[in-house]
């Protein structure tokens, strides 16, 4: 005990009455949890209605029931069958898609559900990599290394960043308010 | 400007708009006390998710909203070496003269290179679409500052380099 500097304990930390022991799970909606097989199921029927050809229904179908109560992996195979939907859609059909999806019943949500969607993609490339790509001199000096260098992933991004464009186009910035102050993450 | 930057300088945009609703909040944890929030963490309930916009793995903006203060920290494009060593003297510099600049944060959050926090008290005494505009022109004019820097560092390097090799010519 005499090797502890006490001065350096957050005592707030060990009083169960300070604001920062709030219990912040009081503030999420009951969400009723999803098992993993249960999200990777209703990516296969969305994958279906895809190949189909029918992306207005798959981008729908994936926006109405989200897997809130699902753990991490169910998560991001969720992310991961929007982002496919997202990805094949051409640029000319998102705001129409989009204002029909907003005009339908529960269309706000569903385009909240989107958002969250957008900035979770976006956030999860962001740590895949962390190795600066060096330089082959040992110096790290090189003219022939244009300013272009390190684009990986900005095919993807570039995809995200302009449904984001339109989104907010629609739905407005309340959409990203929700985004921030919605305890239930996707 | 360049086909992809505009979409992704856009969103940093409307997602700073959406993030700088602040309001005045004073510290639960201590009485007299008015800090931002989102640096103290003292109470969860008032820290909203973080957002993150990135371009491409090396370009992205992370923006941490609470209820009275957003924190943004931004990471500079880096190519190679001499960009990282560039960015991060001219950081320096920045952050050196955080008082000076108001919103600097004089420390960047781990993983980027410059941070900037705003508080209700900024948001009061500045105008809300000014600071947006500020961050976003900052974004567009560091990377063109830095290539800039580049260029004329190599320039003078390949000139110092002739002189210093002439008299073994």
């Amino acid at each position: 005990m005499a090797n502890i500097n006490w001065r350096t304990i957050n005592i707030d930390a060990l009083d169960p009455d300070s604001p920062a022991n709030f219990d912040v799970s009081s503030l999420t909606p009951a969400v009723a949890p999803v098992s993993t097989a249960d999200v990777q199921n209703n990516a296969q029927q969305i994958r279906q209605l895809l190949r189909g050809g029918d992306n207005e229904g798959a981008l729908q179908g994936a926006l109405e029931n989200p897997p809130y109560g699902a753990d991490d992996k169910g998560k991001e195979t969720h992310l991961a069958t929007v982002t496919e939907i997202l990805q094949s859609i051409r640029q000319s059909d998102m705001s129409p898609m989009l204002s029909r999806i907003y005009k339908a019943p529960g269309g706000t949500e569903a385009l909240d559900v989107l958002m969250k969607y957008i900035y979770k993609g976006m956030a999860q490339a962001a740590p895949a990599s962390n190795t600066r790509n060096l330089t082959p001199q040992a110096t790290g000096f090189s003219q022939i290394h244009s300013r272009g260098g390190g684009e990986g992933g900005g095919q993807a991004m570039s995809v995200l960043l302009s449904w984001h464009e339109k989104l907010v186009e629609i739905a407005g910035p309340g959409s990203i308010v929700r985004v921030m102050s919605d305890r239930r993450t996707v | 400007m360049s086909q992809s930057l505009r979409p992704y300088l856009q969103c940093v945009r409307s997602s700073l708009t959406a993030a700088l609703s602040l309001s005045n909040f004073a510290s639960q944890a201590s009485e007299r006390h008015n800090v931002p929030e989102i640096e103290a963490a003292s109470s969860p309930e008032v820290i909203l998710n973080p957002l993150t916009v990135s371009r491409n793995e090396n370009e992205r903006v992370y923006i941490e909203p609470s209820i009275n203060s957003v924190r943004i920290s931004i990471k500079i494009k880096q190519a190679d070496e001499i960009e990282h060593i560039l960015v991060h003297k001219f950081t320096r510099f920045l952050t050196q003269r955080a008082e000076s600049f108001y919103i600097l944060r004089r420390k960047p959050v781990k993983g980027y290179d410059i941070t900037f926090l705003i508080t209700n008290f900024h948001t009061e005494e500045m105008l809300k679409h000014k600071l947006v505009d500020f961050i976003i022109q900052f974004m567009e004019e560091v990377d063109k500052e830095i290539s800039e820097m580049k260029l004329f560092l190599n320039a003078r390097a390949r000139f110092v380099a002739e002189s210093f090799l002439t008299p073994f010519d």
